[in-house]
């Protein structure tokens, strides 16, 4: 549609926006440079024919070294504890490659998040700001359509952001580490056990789950930015929930309750591999319905703000 | 007389308790361009807003071509361009793009067609440069450049010459007489600068604390048709007014002598005449050139702000 296609062309004159990619880029190159120079050898060590000895060896040596030295101990107990992983299960162990560079990376999504919760209480708010708002509106177009052309175009901004980071991390990674193959097995620290999961189904998991986080948080920055007509309440509103949302679960966790905050289900992972929900009781359904709630609330707030209120003043 | 471009019925407009626009009714020709006075802070901007679909009508309606702003927005507002209080404009994009972002938002409107309303304006050479480097006045063009493209029959500029320079001025008039005479576009003009706004309207609405006072057709140098403040002196001032009060009730007696009325011009001879005939002696007539100005300032008294 034209108005999503108006709205992408507006998000991308704008310079602060050709910045975040940038970001993204230098963060995607610096992480792996770090990752390369500074990493634990252990990750890029490459085990030959024989690699069940070599890691039996290796363990002798690092439980040998943890007696020696009082510190330590713990990047020690944590390799041995993969080692056993790897001859317990018979895996042989991969050297670290661009494949799990990008897994790795998907810690980014939160700053992909950032951005685009800066785009979406920017996408009306700023029409406000500039005043082209007045201009936008006596188009023979509903508001609806209007307001709907810009959520979409903030979706469409973060899946973008969220291809360019696969994509720029996939490279680097691809040239500082290689690749093990098209769809290497890897193996996972869940905090409690380990995991073995081939790496494309793992991107795909874990990028998958911080979209919904990455929605769920550009809903809200956009309903803030219609209701408010400010992009830095809904932009400071938005990062600071989003920063605090465990912690405030965490804080309300003894509650009943708390289990429908928007933060106790937006990350989906905690019922994967696994783990344990935050607070018990808890199932997926649960969490998705609680979701599909909060989005409803959100959108329903930011169109009756958006078509209901008149425009005027400055 | 043609049919109207747009009707407003008993339009009315409250925020909060406070009534803002108290019922206007009023109506604007296709082909004229409708002045529309006020001074700061008498409601203009509201009503141009409720015009086109920006706030909500509390009251009343406005009609455009026929349909209403309020149950068929997409019907009525297709008819309008219009800038609303300043020409604001994307700064980051250039005159050009900010006129195709508007552009796509309608059917119909080519690069031609662009260019064309590009050229009317006179903003060829600046029209790549990016916007938020404009001067006030260029904005304003890119303004009603905007208001233009889609070719509406109903042009809406709230205070179009603001920012713009003499020539400026002279050439938006002329160009919004041209769209009015030869395109038949009804065009309404808001300003608070009488003296601007006479020089390219047909009439005249002055508006005040939120309510219609005058609509004034406004003369030209060569207007017989248009009034004149006639003063008379005449004796005895009680049979002068008792004939009045039933044949010109406009007429109104000043002082102890003198009777002052507003009546065109041709008129004068039938009144004296009649007056002669009443036993009415006539010892002296003045015509005052009062120019619109004064009317204006008549009309609306001391500019205190409700
Ligand atoms: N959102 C609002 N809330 C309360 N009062 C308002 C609001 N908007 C406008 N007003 C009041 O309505 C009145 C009319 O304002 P409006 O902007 O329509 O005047 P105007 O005729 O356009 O004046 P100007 O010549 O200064 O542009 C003013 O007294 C203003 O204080
Ligand atoms: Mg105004």
């Amino acid at each position: 549609m034209k108005l999503i296609w108006n709205e992408q062309i507006k998000l991308y004159a704008k310079k602060g926006t050709w910045v975040m990619f940038a970001l993204l880029l230098v963060i995607a190159i610096g992480g792996g440079l770090i990752t390369k120079f500074f990493g634990t050898e252990s990750d890029f060590k490459e085990y030959g024919d024989n690699w069940q000895t070599e890691l039996q060896e290796e363990n002798a040596q690092l439980t040998a070294e943890m007696q020696d030295e009082e510190f330590g101990g713990f990047m020690n107990e944590m390799i041995i504890a993969e080692n056993s992983y790897h001859l317990e299960n018979n895996i042989k162990p991969q050297p670290y490659d661009g494949w799990e560079y990008v897994l790795e990376n998907s810690f980014l999504t939160s700053v992909i998040s950032l951005f685009t919760i800066i785009v979406a209480a920017g996408i009306i708010s700023n029409e406000f700001k500039w005043g082209t708002i007045k201009l936008l509106l006596i188009r023979p177009i509903s508001r609806t359509k209007i307001l709907l052309s810009k959520y979409v175009s903030v979706l469409i901004f973060a899946l973008t952001l969220l291809i360019f980071l696969l994509l720029s991390s996939w490279l680097v990674g691809a040239v500082l580490f290689g690749l093990n193959g098209l769809n290497p097995m890897v193996v996972q620290d869940m905090m409690t056990h380990y995991v073995h999961n081939d790496v494309l189904g793992e991107i795909a998991k874990s990028y998958g789950f911080s979209i919904v986080t990455l929605v769920m948080m550009a809903t809200f920055a956009f309903m803030i930015s219609a209701i408010f007509r400010s992009s830095g309440m809904a932009i400071g509103l938005a990062i600071f929930l989003m920063m605090a949302g465990n912690t405030i679960v965490a804080f309300l966790s003894q509650y009943e309750w708390s289990k429908f905050i928007l933060f106790a289900n937006t990350n989906l992972e905690q019922y994967t591999n696994g783990m344990e929900p935050t607070i018990p009781g808890m199932s997926l359904t649960f969490s998705i319905i609680v979701l599909l709630v909060y989005f409803a609330i959100f959108m329903g707030a930011a169109w009756a703000a958006f078509t209901k209120r008149d425009v005027a003043g400055n | 007389m043609s049919k109207p471009a747009m009707q407003l019925v008993n339009l009315k407009k409250t925020i909060g308790s406070k009534p803002i626009i108290k019922g206007l009714d009023f109506e604007i020709r296709a082909g004229e361009v409708f002045g529309f006075l006020g001074p700061n802070g008498a409601g203009k901007t509201t009503t141009i807003r409720m015009m086109v679909g920006l706030i909500d009508i509390t009251e009343g309606d406005v009609l455009i071509e026929g349909k209403s702003i309020k149950t068929n927005f997409k019907g009525a507002i297709q008819h309008v361009g219009a800038i609303v209080e300043n020409p604001e404009m994307y700064p980051f994009l250039s005159g050009w793009k900010n006129l195709k972002q508007y552009a796509r938002m309608v059917e119909g409107v080519t690069d031609e067609r662009i260019k064309e309303v590009v050229s009317l304006v006179g903003l060829e050479k600046a029209i790549h440069e990016k916007a938020g480097r404009y001067s006030l006045g260029m904005r304003q063009r890119l303004g009603i450049a905007q208001a233009l493209l889609h070719g509406p029959s109903i042009l809406i500029l709230d205070e179009p010459t603001n920012g713009l320079d003499p020539s400026g001025i002279r050439e938006i008039r002329k160009y919004i007489r041209n769209l009015a005479e030869k395109e038949n576009v009804a065009v309404i003009v808001s300003s608070h600068l009488l003296t601007e706004i006479e020089l390219m309207c047909d009439r005249i609405g002055v508006i005040k604390n939120g309510e219609l006072i005058a609509i004034e057709e406004v003369r030209t140098v060569e207007n017989e048709e248009a009034l004149k403040e006639v003063y008379i002196e005449v004796e005895p001032m009680e049979t002068a007014k008792t004939y009045l009060d039933t044949h010109l009730p406009n007429a109104v007696g000043v002082g102890s002598k003198e009777l002052s009325m507003s009546v065109k011009r041709e008129e004068i001879p039938q009144i004296l005449k009649n007056l002669m005939e009443q036993g009415i002696s006539i010892y002296g007539v003045r015509v005052l050139q009062a120019t619109l100005e004064d009317k204006f300032f008549d009309l609306i008294g001391e500019n205190s702000i409700e």
